[in-house]
C-alpha cells in the first residue's frame, strides 16, 4: 500500500499540451475516483499513472519514489482495462495465475493465492472455463483477479464497468467497494460516469479538458461545488441553472432572470446588478403555495418520484419530488425553492460566489 | 440468412443446381484428371497419340516405380523437403519476430520500414534472377540446398512480415499493456501471449509459404546446375529424355510431388481455428 502523489503534471503530444498541470494527492488507502467527460484526460492520467504514457512534466510518486521513468513492471501497480484484457487462451485459474508463473513463484504459491482470490471474487466453480465461456460480470472479475493476486501498491480501474449492462453495474460497484475495504489498498478509478464517482469514492477529482475542476469527498463536491461544471456534472438529474441579475426591489434583494423571473436569494456578498448563473438542484425544489408560479411542460412520474419539467419566459427549470403529482401540462404550479439550497456563480468567470 | 441455402430453393433450380454441380466440378479438376489420366499410361499409348481417351493398357504401378527407379526421384524429394522446411522456418519465425516489432512499438522507422516490407513484395523476381545467381556464384552458394533455402527465405520473409504484422496489430493491445504492468518481459509477452493467439496465422501462412517454396521451379533453375541439388519440381524434367518424351512418367512424377503441401494442408488444418480471441475484450 502507498500514497499517490500528482504533481503538476503535464501531457503533450508533440507540440500540443493536452493537460496542464493536475495535481493530485490520494491517501494510502483511498479510493479516489477521476470522473470527467470524455476528452478530458482522466484515462490518459491513469495511463501515465501506469507508465504506459510518458510525463511531459511534472512528476508522480508512489509510495516515496517518483516513478516517472519507471517501467510498469516496476512500478508495482496493477490496473483492470475497460475491456478486462483476458488472455482468451488460457483458463480462468491460467489467467489469475499467469503474473505470478510470470514472476516465476512456486507452484504451491501460485495455487495458494489464486485459490484465495477466486474465493473472494466468487469464480471457484469457474477456475477451468475459459474467458468467452463467461458472462460480462464473471470477465471482470477475473480481470479484477489477476490483478489481486499480485497484491500492489496501487490498484487502476479504467472505466471497468462500463462495458456491463445497468443492473450488473450496480452489483459490481458494490463488489468493487467491498473489495476495497476487504483489501484497504489504495485505488484510483476512471469513469465517466458520476453515479459511480459519488457512490465509490473516498475522494472525486472532477477533470475537464486536461485540468482538474475540483477535488473533493462525493457530498462535498454535492454541497458545495466549486463552479458551474462541477454543479452541472456531480448530481443526476443534474442543477438547473439560471441566468439573470442580482436586484433589490422594496428593499428585499432577488435575483432576476433574463426573461423576468424572479427567484429567492441567499445571503450573499453579490452586488445589484451583477451578472449571475442561478443554480438550484431539482431535488432541493418543492412544490407547493406560496411558490414561484411556473407552467408545466412535461411531468415525469416514476413511481419513487416524480419529475416536473416547467417553463417562465425563457427559463426551464425541472423539479423532482417525492410526491405524486397530477399536473396537467400547461397548468401551473408553484415551485417553492429555499434560500439556503441555491447555488450562485459569476457568470462570466462560471466561479462560485 | 444470407445466401439462402440451396435446399430452400424452388424445384427447378434445385434440379439444376444438382445436374450443373458434378458437371462443373469435372471442368475444375480436369487437368488434375488429365494428368493422372496420363500417368496410368504407357508410353506407346501416348506416342499413338491416344492422349484424352480410355487407356490401351493400364500402367500404373510401373510407371509410378519407374518414377523411382529411372530417375533420382527420392533424392530430388528430399532435396525439396530439404529447401522447403528450412525456407518456411526460416521466414515464418523471423515474420514474428519483425512482425511483432513493427505492430507493437511506436518508433520513427516503424512505418517506413513497414512500407519497404510491402513494396518488397511487388519486385518482380524475374528481374533478380541475373543479380541472384551472380550473388549465389559469388559466395559460393551456387548449385547448394543452402543457396536455395537462404534465398527462398530472404524472399519469402518480405511477405510473411507483412501479414504477421497485421495479424498481430488486430490482437487487441490491452493485452500487451496489460501484461506490461503485470510485470512479464518483454520477450515473454511475445512468446506466451501473442503467438498463441497467432497461431491460426502461423498455420495459414506456413502452408503457403510451404506451397509456394515447394512448387518453386523458377529459383530451383535459376540457383542449380547440376542434378544434386535439384528440388524434385526441376528434377522431374530429367525423366524426359534427351531424345525421348516420357510424358506418363512426368505426370506420375508431378502428382507425387504435389502430395506434401496437400498432407502439410492437413497436417496444419487443426491450427485454423476462427474466434480464437473471442472473450479477450468486452
Amino acid at each position: 500500500m502507498a500514497n499517490v502523489t500528482i504533481d503538476n503534471v503535464i501531457k503533450r503530444y508533440g507540440s500540443v499540451q493536452v493537460m496542464h498541470g493536475v495535481s493530485v494527492d490520494i491517501e494510502d488507502g483511498e479510493f479516489v475516483v477521476l470522473v470527467g467527460p470524455s476528452g478530458c484526460g482522466k484515462s490518459t492520467l491513469l495511463r501515465m499513472l501506469a507508465g504506459l504514457e510518458e510525463i511531459s512534466d511534472g512528476t508522480i510518486s508512489i509510495g516515496d519514489r517518483v516513478v516517472n521513468d519507471v517501467l510498469p513492471k516496476e512500478r508495482d501497480i496493477a490496473m483492470v482495462f475497460q475491456s478486462y484484457a483476458l488472455y482468451p487462451h488460457k483458463t480462468v485459474y491460467d489467467n489469475i495465475g499467469f503474473p505470478l508463473k510470470m514472476a516465476k513463484r512456486s507452484q504451491s504459491e501460485i495455487d495458494d493465492k489464486v485459490t484465495k482470490a477466486a474465493d473472494i471474487l466468487d469464480l471457484t466453480k469457474y477456475l477451468k472455463r475459459y474467458p468467452k465461456e463467461l458472462s460480462g460480470g464473471q470477465r471482470q472479475r477475473v480481470a479484477m483477479g489477476r490483478a489481486i493476486v499480485r497484491d500492489p501498491q496501487v490498484f487502476l480501474f479504467d472505466e471497468p464497468l462500463s462495458n456491463l449492462d445497468a443492473k450488473l453495474r450496480v452489483t459490481m460497484r458494490i463488489e468493487i467497494k467491498e473489495l476495497h475495504q476487504r483489501l484497504g489498498t489504495t485505488i484510483v478509478y476512471v469513469t465517466h460516469d458520476q453515479i459511480e464517482a459519488m457512490t465509490m469514492a473516498d475522494k472525486i477529482v472532477v477533470m475537464r479538458d486536461g485540468r482538474v475542476e475540483q477535488i473533493g469527498s462525493p457530498l462535498d463536491l454535492y454541497d458545495n461545488p466549486d463552479n458551474v461544471f462541477v454543479a452541472g456534472f456531480i448530481g443526476s438529474p443534474s442543477m438547473n441553472f439560471v441566468h439573470g441579475k442580482i436586484a433589490t426591489e422594496e428593499g428585499v434583494r432577488v435575483f432576476v432572470s433574463d426573461s423576468g423571473l424572479k427567484l429567492p436569494l441567499p445571503e450573499t456578498t453579490a452586488r445589484d446588478g451583477q451578472e449571475i448563473t442561478y443554480g438550484i438542484r431539482p431535488e432541493h425544489i418543492q412544490i407547493g403555495p406560496g411558490g414561484v408560479e411556473m407552467d408545466v411542460v412535461v411531468v415525469e412520474p416514476t413511481g419513487s418520484e416524480t419529475q416536473i419539467f416547467a417553463k417562465a419566459g425563457k427559463d426551464l427549470i425541472d423539479a423532482l419530488v417525492k410526491e405524486r403529482i397530477n399536473a396537467r401540462p400547461g397548468s401551473k404550479l408553484g415551485f417553492v425553492i429555499n434560500p439556503a439550497d441555491v447555488h450562485l456563480f459569476d457568470r462570466a468567470s462560471e466561479q462560485r460566489i | 440468412m444470407f445466401p439462402r441455402p440451396i435446399e430452400k430453393a424452388g424445384p427447378g433450380a434445385r434440379i439444376g443446381y444438382q445436374l450443373l454441380l458434378p458437371f462443373v466440378l469435372i471442368i475444375w479438376l480436369l487437368p488434375l484428371l488429365a494428368i493422372f489420366a496420363t500417368s496410368i499410361r504407357s508410353g506407346a499409348d501416348i506416342n499413338a497419340g491416344n492422349v484424352f481417351g480410355w487407356p490401351g493398357e493400364f500402367a500404373m504401378i510401373e510407371n509410378y516405380v519407374a518414377v523411382f527407379t529411372r530417375s533420382q526421384a527420392s533424392m530430388y524429394f528430399i532435396n525439396s523437403i530439404l529447401i522447403t522446411v528450412p525456407s518456411v522456418a526460416i521466414s515464418v519465425s523471423l515474420a514474428c519476430l519483425a512482425g511483432y516489432a513493427l505492430a507493437i512499438y511506436r518508433f520513427r522507422v516503424a512505418l517506413p520500414l513497414f512500407f519497404l516490407f510491402v513494396a518488397g513484395n511487388f519486385v518482380p523476381f524475374q528481374i533478380l534472377m541475373v543479380p541472384v545467381r551472380d550473388m549465389s556464384v559469388r559466395v559460393g552458394l551456387y548449385d547448394t540446398i543452402a543457396g536455395q533455402f537462404l534465398f527462398h527465405a530472404a524472399f519469402q520473409t518480405g511477405f510473411c512480415t507483412l501479414f504477421m504484422r497485421n495479424f498481430i496489430k488486430a490482437l487487441p493491445f490491452d493485452l500487451i499493456e496489460s501484461a506490461r504492468i503485470e510485470g512479464v518481459k518483454e520477450w515473454r509477452i511475445f512468446w506466451f501471449v501473442v503467438l498463441p493467439l497467432v497461431r491460426p496465422a502461423l498455420a495459414a501462412l506456413a502452408v503457403l509459404i510451404f506451397t509456394f517454396v515447394w512448387n518453386d521451379f523458377f529459383w530451383a533453375n535459376v540457383l542449380t546446375q547440376g542434378e544434386s541439388a535439384k528440388p524434385i519440381t526441376a528434377g522431374v524434367r530429367a525423366l524426359n529424355g534427351q531424345f525421348v518424351n516420357n510424358w506418363h512418367l512426368v505426370s506420375a512424377a508431378s502428382l507425387i510431388a504435389a502430395i506434401p503441401p496437400v498432407i502439410m494442408f492437413f497436417l496444419m488444418q487443426r491450427h485454423f481455428i476462427a474466434g480464437l480471441t473471442l472473450g479477450a475484450v468486452k
